[in-house]
């Protein structure tokens, strides 16, 4: 390059760099993209809530909300990435009872992060039944064709978003009711399970709702039990597990937390936002569509909700016994 | 032909005014992006969706899917010139395109990209569209056991890339596995092998390897040896391909095209496999084998071409089971989630306009790809002029600071540095860099593969021949390390023999 | 015999790197091979790479010779000075107060030293100088900003090189900087800090 073009070059860019550099760090929060830490493979219930929240917060806060899959270890791989972030507003996580309820008892001593301390919870986003769903050419329409086939000689593979989600534990706690172990195949998030059963190459698997649905409704999939204690509005052909004769239900939620220390006029501020727009009609429609109910907890709710749940569920692992190994 | 006519119908939407435009703009963004080490195209795209907040759902897929397209096509340009690979699939086109580049071939390696790409694309765009969900069988078709059985394939010829002593280069593919250990393991939560670091518990980052022992250890090995740098930054050669290097393409493009078709049909690796196993085929077929390594342009044209088809045929599991395969997919199902759309198998016949105009606009966009980057090819190749000592402090801060953009954290340029070190003294031992990378890729997935393969086994091994696909790709397998290592243990012996003699 | 000084090197760091592996993997869980825990892939692949090793240094014994360029003296005493000194720097800012010992600096400190003593002597520039530019831009890129990092690795860099010239590095940075202002801060929109912070 020419000696002469060079310096034009110089001239030209440098004072507005100067003045426009100046500019951004005056600038309130936010200025710059959000990153949005989805703990789980793209395609299940966590990944499908964060980009709807993802869309709504973008078109809200006036910057990009930039939605990143960090897949592993029952989600606690993207969350310690997030617990360890600068609490600078400028990077989320979409928490869920994995992450932030049942992952720190299964991975004892292997989580990096406290769950209740080492966050700035700020908002419950959905909460939603697990349902149980088959291949239909596996043959199992019941619970009671799956009892029956967990005790016949080859067993029951049933297929979960990962070790340390609940749907883990409803594999466990089924296991312990029919009095045979199901053999549990963890994935690195509902969306590559779910291709797995499709596939046929498992025949059954225990899944959040809001993934679910989808398959369900396009005949891929079907569903046998909701894991709810009435039946869910948006699928009332689906019995429930207490209907057919096992005594459990689950929930799992989604929410958004910040790294500990985020200041609280942003916490506030993605707070607020978010509740906007989960009250929007349009959100409040996809949402009845997905199964799910919108979360409408305060930061200080949530994180205390977070609380709860981590206390919970510590017994009922040690009691279920369940293991990543 | 009702082909035929869903294609009009297609184009009919892919054509208008406001499509063409997102899509220019997509292409030319992607190109952009691809060129820029570290920064990839999820960034960008995350960045970029709100651009097209307020536009009807297919216009925003289409930018999206040029913004794809053309990260890829932008990716190679900055392998072919500078050895600088940004993602598995030009590691590849590294191997041949930058040996091109300064041979003063570099204008050639460019264009053969763009147009095997294009032809690839046109290829796959009318296999989607004439057999998508037939496709999709063959996706549903592979077990964990076979996709394991495909990447041990995949990392066995992968030692072919190289271009040495094959047992030295099947140790690297093999070390590469090993590092791929490195980090939380993804079922136990277990931390291997990361000494208490937190920035190694998500693994060793790919693009730090990549950057370093190809980007790095490029520019130090060129500093080592002016006299081969004056030759690389004078001899810009000519643009055009000569009719000989026309005439040895085509078959290349062709085999390419089928290849790379068949694997981005499989989610989870199978498009990572797609250009490397093209590779291996051409230096398998190609008449002119012996050149490979000194910049064959058979080892340019069929790698990109099959990259270029998969990445079109990975769209057939989005399409037509509505599960995303990576995220760039994801952030596509996120779109038209928002618009209230559900990507699966009843898209085709709920939303035509969507499907048909997304496929007529692949075809669109390897269209303007080729527009766009045929100019540009003879803009990039004068880059080559700059003098070297300008270039390098150019690459390195350019590499420097997409390393650190990944994660705003100084230990992935750290850990750049330690790569940069590394693959200098790997060259120096002629260890290749490019099996233990892929090695790297593909091994956490083959792990993933072989677990699941053995739960759903209760254990047992004989899954692995007892299933047709798997037992088959072990065959190859077998097949292929036995050709690979016969003349190699005839040579030694060989050698041993004239020693003792 | 004629030994291949190369394999024989390259059989060393497969070997030692399996070794020092399995080693490591003795902390992991095998499992069995229905449930596998986080050792059983990692032994495998240390054990192949073992085995492949010993097969690269068995084959380096008599397919020579092909040694590597002689290194003299003066490069070994500086290489071992460098690593030597790049460790005592690393851990001594690990034990200083303040910006010293905070994050990576240690580390970004140590390998900066490392790669800079052994660059006195002449033929180790192009490796150790451009290293220690690119540790140099890690160190500096926090706490002083994008452009003041640009400036002083490029500066570090251009030494590796005997061509350039003072004026044609001062307009180089200022190239540089301009650019990357305009590709990664105003388009790409990046978390770096660009200038110092105070």
């Amino acid at each position: 390059m020419s000696w002469a073009l060079r310096r034009r070059i110089v001239l030209a860019g440098t004072i507005p760099a100067l003045l426009t550099a100046r500019a951004a760090t005056a600038q309130a929060w936010p200025a710059q993209p959000i990153r949005l830490v989805v703990p789980f493979a793209p395609g299940g219930t966590t990944d499908l809530v964060a980009r709807l929240v993802a869309a709504g917060l973008q078109e809200r806060l006036g910057v990009s909300v930039i939605v990143e899959n960090r897949a592993g270890a029952g989600a606690t791989v993207g969350s310690e990435i997030v617990a360890r972030s600068a609490p600078d507003g400028y990077t989320l996580v979409m928490s869920n009872i994995a992450s932030h309820g049942i992952s720190p008892s299964v991975y004892r001593g292997r989580v990096r992060y406290d769950a209740v301390t080492d966050f700035s919870h700020i908002a419950l986003v959905i909460t939603n039944p697990t349902v149980w769903v088959a291949n239909p050419r596996a043959g199992i329409r019941t619970l009671q064709d799956a009892a029956a086939r967990a005790k016949s000689p080859s067993g029951l593979d049933v297929a979960t978003s990962g070790a340390g989600s609940s749907n883990h534990l409803m594999v466990v706690r089924m296991g312990q009711l029919i009095g045979k172990e199901l053999n549990h195949i963890p994935f690195r998030g509902a969306g590559p399970a779910m291709q797995a059963v499709i596939a046929g190459q498992v025949p059954m698997m225990s899944d959040s709702l809001p993934s679910a649905a989808s398959h369900i409704r396009q005949g891929s999939v079907i569903a046998v039990a909701m894991a709810s204690a009435q039946r869910h509005p948006a699928f009332p052909d689906v019995p429930t597990f207490r209907e057919q004769g096992f005594d459990l239900a689950s929930d799992s939620w989604f929410g958004l937390s910040a790294p500990a220390g985020t200041p609280a006029p942003i916490v506030e501020r993605i707070h607020r936002e978010t509740m906007a727009f989960l009250a929007m009609p349009e959100t409040r429609a996809r949402f009845s569509e997905l199964g799910g109910t919108p979360g409408d907890l305060t930061p200080e709710g949530y994180a205390d909700f977070v609380r709860r749940e981590v206390a919970a569920w510590a017994p009922l692992v040690q009691a279920s016994g369940a293991t990543p190994d | 032909m009702d082909l035929v006519a869903n294609l009009a119908h297609g184009f009919g939407v892919a054509l208008t005014l406001n499509n063409l435009l997102f899509c220019l703009i997509g292409c030319l963004i992607g190109t952009a992006i691809g060129v820029l080490p570290g920064i990839g195209p999820v960034a960008t795209i995350s960045l970029l969706l709100p651009i097209t907040f307020g536009q009807p759902a297919t216009t925003a897929i289409i930018m999206l899917a040029g913004i794809y397209y053309g990260a890829q096509y932008g990716g190679s340009t900055t392998a072919i010139l500078l050895n600088l690979p940004g993602e598995v699939s030009s590691v590849v086109t590294t191997l041949e395109g930058y040996k091109m580049a300064r041979r003063g071939r570099a204008g050639a390696a460019l264009t053969i990209a763009a147009l095997g790409s294009f032809f690839a694309g046109t290829f796959s765009t009318i296999l989607v569209a004439a057999s998508g969900p037939l496709l999709t069988q063959v996706a549903l078709s592979f077990g964990p056991a076979d996709y394991f059985s495909l990447m041990l394939l995949g990392l066995v010829i992968s030692a072919v890339l190289a271009q040495g002593s094959v047992v030295k280069s099947i140790g690297m593919v093999v070390f590469g596995v090993s590092l791929g250990m490195v980090g939380t393991d993804v079922q136990t939560g277990q931390q291997r092998f990361t000494f208490g670091i937190p920035e190694l518990s998500d693994g060793v980052g790919f693009v730090s390897i990549a950057m370093g022992m190809f980007g790095i250890a490029e520019i130090i090995l060129n500093l080592e040896r002016p006299e081969s740098r004056s030759v690389m930054s004078g001899k810009v050669g000519s643009l055009m391909m000569t009719r000989d290097e026309v005439r040895r393409s085509i078959p290349s493009v062709l085999r390419g095209t089928a290849l790379g078709s068949i694997l981005g049909i499989l989610p989870g690796g199978g498009a990572a496999l797609a250009s490397f196993g093209s590779y291996m085929m051409e230096r398998k077929l190609s008449k002119y084998r012996h050149e490979f390594g000194s910049g064959a342009i058979e080892g340019v044209a069929g790698p990109e071409s099959a990259n270029n088809a998969a990445s079109q045929t990975s769209f057939i599991p989005l399409l037509t089971l509505g599960i995303p395969a990576n995220a760039v997919m994801a952030l596509m199902v996120g779109a038209l989630i928002i618009q209230g759309i559900q990507p699966g198998p009843r898209m085709v016949e709920a939303q035509p306009d969507l499907f048909w105009g997304l496929i007529a606009s692949m075809w669109v966009g390897n269209l303007m790809l080729l527009v766009i980057n045929l100019p540009l090819v003879g803009m990039w190749v004068k880059l080559l002029a700059v003098p070297y000592r300008h270039m390098y402090p150019s690459i390195m801060i350019f590499c420097a600071i997409g390393v650190y953009s990944l994660q705003n954290n100084v230990f992935d340029v750290y850990q750049t540095v330690f790569f940069g070190i590394f693959g200098y003294l790997c060259s120096k031992l002629r260890l290749e860099g490019a099996p233990m990378l892929i090695g790297f890729v593909l091994g956490p997935m083959m792990e993933e593969h072989l677990r699941r393969a053995m739960l759903l086994s209760r254990g047992d091994v004989m899954v692995f021949i007892e299933r047709p696909i798997s037992a088959t790709m072990l065959a190859i397998a077998a097949v292929a390390l036995g050709a690979m290592l016969l003349p190699n243990l005839r040579k030694g012996k060989d050698a041993a023999l004239a020693e003792g003699g | 015999m004629k030994i291949n000084t190369k394999d024989l090197l390259s059989a060393a760091i497969l070997i030692s790197l399996a070794l020092i592996g399995l080693w490591l993997n003795m902390d992991h869980t095998m499992g069995t091979a229905r449930r596998m825990g986080p050792g059983y892939m990692p032994w495998l692949s240390f054990m192949l790479q073992l085995i492949l090793g010993c097969i690269v240094l068995g084959f380096s014994l008599f397919s020579g010779p092909d040694p590597l360029e002689k290194w003299t003296s003066q490069e070994v005493a500086f290489l071992i000075a460098g690593g030597v000194v790049g460790m005592a720097a690393g851990i001594g800012a690990a034990h200083m107060p303040g910006w010293f010992s905070s994050g990576w600096n240690p580390l970004g400190i140590g390998m900066f030293v490392g790669c800079m003593v052994p660059s006195i002597v002449k033929s180790w520039r192009p490796l150790f100088l451009i290293s220690a530019a690119f540790a140099l831009f890690g160190l500096m890129l926090e706490p002083v900003g994008l452009m003041a990092a640009i400036a002083a690795s490029v500066a570090l860099s251009a030494l590796a090189d005997e061509t350039h010239k003072p004026l044609g590095v001062l307009g180089l940075v200022v190239f540089l900087c301009v650019l990357c202002w305009a590709v990664f801060i105003y388009e790409l929109d990046i978390r770096v800090p660009v200038w110092p912070q105070f």
